[in-house]
């Protein structure tokens, strides 16, 4: 019998499952999170122990974090994202970077928090009142030029000259984004400008005064290559991605879990 | 006082707003009375605020003084008690009467400017509506803003405050203001203010900073006695109270208060983050922020917003007993430890702070940014910088008045709190 730690992250969009054992990632899920969010949350749990031979009793403690963080009748406790995104990037960061800034790119939000030399949050800036600069801002978009969100980053890569989208409100750019199409923009062109324009955005958001440390990005956004290129190349400067980023905030609930024993 | 007649549908606006307005004030005092931990001698506060903002009554006192509105701390309340009025501030804090406030001011103005057009258009306070003459302090663009629209709609007196708090000049100019002052009280309340008129009102006034300042050392102990959100009900209340009647009933709640210290009776744990409130004030019933702060695991020990013990925590102190002397001292006493940031040099306002972090052990400060309230915004950065040097964290919230951002309020709320758990962790 060993000790499982497992993590919940009920996002907007999606819900994401992490398993732990002595901080190594065991597995991760991610489903829809639908209208029930707590049955799949609960379905998730089950999956990833069938998928490991992992008795249901050897998970020790779960932690739920996430928009409906407050709901998951299979947790333990709860947390809220910005902790669980901080603990997490210290199993999902690249070894050689230096705690600094995490961009954590959601279905419906994105946040910037800033760390300390030990990993600890200093402070944190969020935006959630607005869909620009987010997952859902891509996915929209993504349909519109019909391809997939999987597909967008690859595709915009291959751009030489990208266009301007300048509103930064997710339903003007949506039809800022419909009148290139009737222009006969090369959709590469217009993904590769979609992603500046959210590197833009997001990037207003942080603190001039915050500058030490590295960046890292997490969250479903940070999949996507075209909006790690885009922040490259609009901050100039090295930008990490998270491994496992989708699942950062669901690793960081189940290191949280694996400190409660 | 409606002077022109309602059309039947401005009449049914208005029965909607009364009911809709008293529905929501009702709302939070119950989250008020709920919060656990409140001593039984608030009830008396709580009770104020009841009949003000649900019952929509008058004042809670039998008076016969001319009632004189007043729009921020820094009109001396010792004025208009020597002349026979009875001060009152309408400040507000209704999400109701901002919304209507919404349609008579530009789109960036702060929310309390709105919420107070709200409620002096509808007629339907009768705090608002029963005032002889309104005292708005020259202060913020808001304000001044606000006094000159208010002119059309009552008697509205514009007190000029010197923007700068430094030398002899700016101080001669408040005592100045001060003496245009006395006029326009004595000729809507038909009474002069003398030497023996003011010197009994600072008396009465000063007994209540009394009782502000045992009120303050209460809530610096650790662990807390009373909830920061009760607190600030208290603080709220005093807005429409008399001074004797509020010094009697704070009198009675710091009785309570050091029977609790002394029996050990804590409203919150030892590991209770505490917390501190600044920035744009909070008041009645727009309390999402405290209620938020308290029911997530915080504890608001200590609040330096200017509804907060501000308003009463400095005494005047008169010096020379002559009349000229009082005036000075009043002067003084408005002007010098206000930490208003609508004066140019506010340096003074961090050194408050600062002291007052040591006092109360704050462990992290809210600060608190009201939606177009551009002065404290202003002074957000230097306050950052000053206390990242004492690694004392702070967390910029801002919000306007309505409930929609509750969620989004509750999970940076929950998040600092945890923020400073782990640093205290940490440090062990």
């Amino acid at each position: 019998m060993k000790n499982y730690y497992a993590g919940l992250d009920g996002g907007s969009t999606y819900t994401k499952a992490a398993l732990l054992h002595g901080n190594q990632v065991v597995d991760a899920m991610v489903t829809n999170t639908g209208i029930d969010n707590n049955t799949s949350a609960i379905e998730l749990i089950e999956k990833m122990c069938q998928r490991r031979g992992i008795g249901r009793s050897e998970i020790k403690y779960i932690m739920a974090t996430g928009y409906s963080r407050k709901v998951f009748e299979v947790a333990d406790d709860d947390i809220s994202e910005i902790t669980a995104h901080a603990y997490g990037v210290r199993v999902t960061a690249p070894q050689e970077y230096r705690p600094g800034m995490i961009v954590d790119i959601g279905g419906q939000d994105s946040k910037i928090i800033y760390l300390d030399q030990n990993y600890a949050v200093k402070n944190f800036t969020m935006n959630d009142k607005c869909a620009a600069g987010t997952g859902k801002f891509m996915e929209v978009i993504a349909q519109i030029l019909e391809t997939t969100i999987d597909q967008v980053g690859p595709l915009s890569l291959e751009s030489k000259a990208p266009c301007d989208i300048n509103s930064t409100c997710v339903v003007f750019a949506q039809s800022e984004v419909i009148s290139l199409v009737a222009r006969k923009y090369d959709r590469r062109d217009i993904l590769a400008g979609m992603h500046l324009s959210m590197a833009k955005r997001i990037i207003k958001m942080m603190k001039k005064s915050e500058k030490g440390g590295d960046i890292l990005m997490t969250g479903g956004g940070a999949l996507n290559i075209g909006v790690h290129k885009a922040f490259e190349e609009e901050m100039m400067r090295d930008v990490y991605v998270a491994k496992y980023p989708q699942f950062n905030g669901a690793i960081g609930a189940a290191l949280i879990a694996s400190e409660r024993i | 006082m409606i002077n022109k007649k309602l059309t039947p549908s401005e009449e049914r606006q208005r029965q909607r707003f009364i009911e809709k307005s008293s529905r929501v004030s009702a709302k939070y005092l119950r989250r008020l009375t709920e919060l656990k931990g409140a001593p039984d001698t608030l009830k008396p506060f709580i009770d104020v605020l009841e009949n003000i903002y649900v019952n929509m009554d008058g004042p809670h006192f039998n008076t016969k003084k001319p009632l004189i509105g007043t729009y921020c701390v820094m009109v001396p309340q010792e004025l208009i008690y020597a002349a026979g009025g009875q001060p009152i501030k309408l400040c507000s804090g209704s999400y109701t009467a901002f919304s209507i406030g919404d349609d008579l001011v530009p789109r960036d103005a702060c929310p309390l400017i709105k919420a107070v057009m709200g409620y002096q258009t509808m007629c339907v306070m009768p705090i608002y509506d029963d005032c002889s003459m309104m005292i708005v302090p020259i202060t913020c663009d808001c304000k001044k803003k606000m006094a000159g629209m208010l002119k059309d709609l009552v008697n509205t007196y514009s007190f000029h405050i010197p923007t700068s708090k430094e030398d002899d000049t700016d101080l001669d100019q408040i005592v100045n203001e001060l003496y245009e002052l006395i006029p326009a009280l004595e000729s809507v309340t038909g009474q002069s203010i003398t030497h023996k008129s003011l010197s009994e009102s600072l008396d009465q006034v000063g007994f209540a900073q009394y009782q502000m300042t045992r009120f303050n050392e209460f809530k610096k102990n650790q662990p807390a006695l009373i909830k920061g959100t009760h607190a600030m009900a208290v603080m709220n209340a005093s807005s429409y109270m008399p001074i004797n009647d509020f010094s009697e009933k704070l009198y009675l709640l710091n009785q309570e208060l050091a029977k609790r210290k002394k029996s050990k009776v804590f409203v919150s744990q030892k590991k209770e983050p505490r917390l501190m409130v600044t920035g744009s004030p909070i008041i009645f019933p727009n309390i999402k922020i405290p209620l938020l702060i308290e029911e997530m695991g915080g504890s608001l020990v200590a609040d330096e917003t200017c509804m907060g013990e501000r308003s009463l925590y400095d005494p005047a102190v008169v010096v020379d007993q002559s009349f000229d002397g009082m005036m000075r001292a009043l002067a003084n006493r408005y002007t010098r430890p206000c930490t208003c940031p609508t004066f140019v040099n506010n340096d003074q306002r961090i050194f408050r702070i600062k002291q007052m972090i040591k006092d109360h052990q704050v462990e992290g400060v809210i600060y608190h940014v009201l939606r177009g309230c551009l002065v404290y915004d202003f002074e957000y950065q230097m306050l950052e910088e000053e206390l990242g040097k004492l690694n004392v964290p702070i967390i910029r919230v801002e919000s306007d008045y309505n409930e929609e951002d509750i969620e989004q309020l509750r999970i940076r709320i929950e998040a600092f709190i945890e923020l400073i758990k782990l640093k205290d962790l940490q440090k062990k």
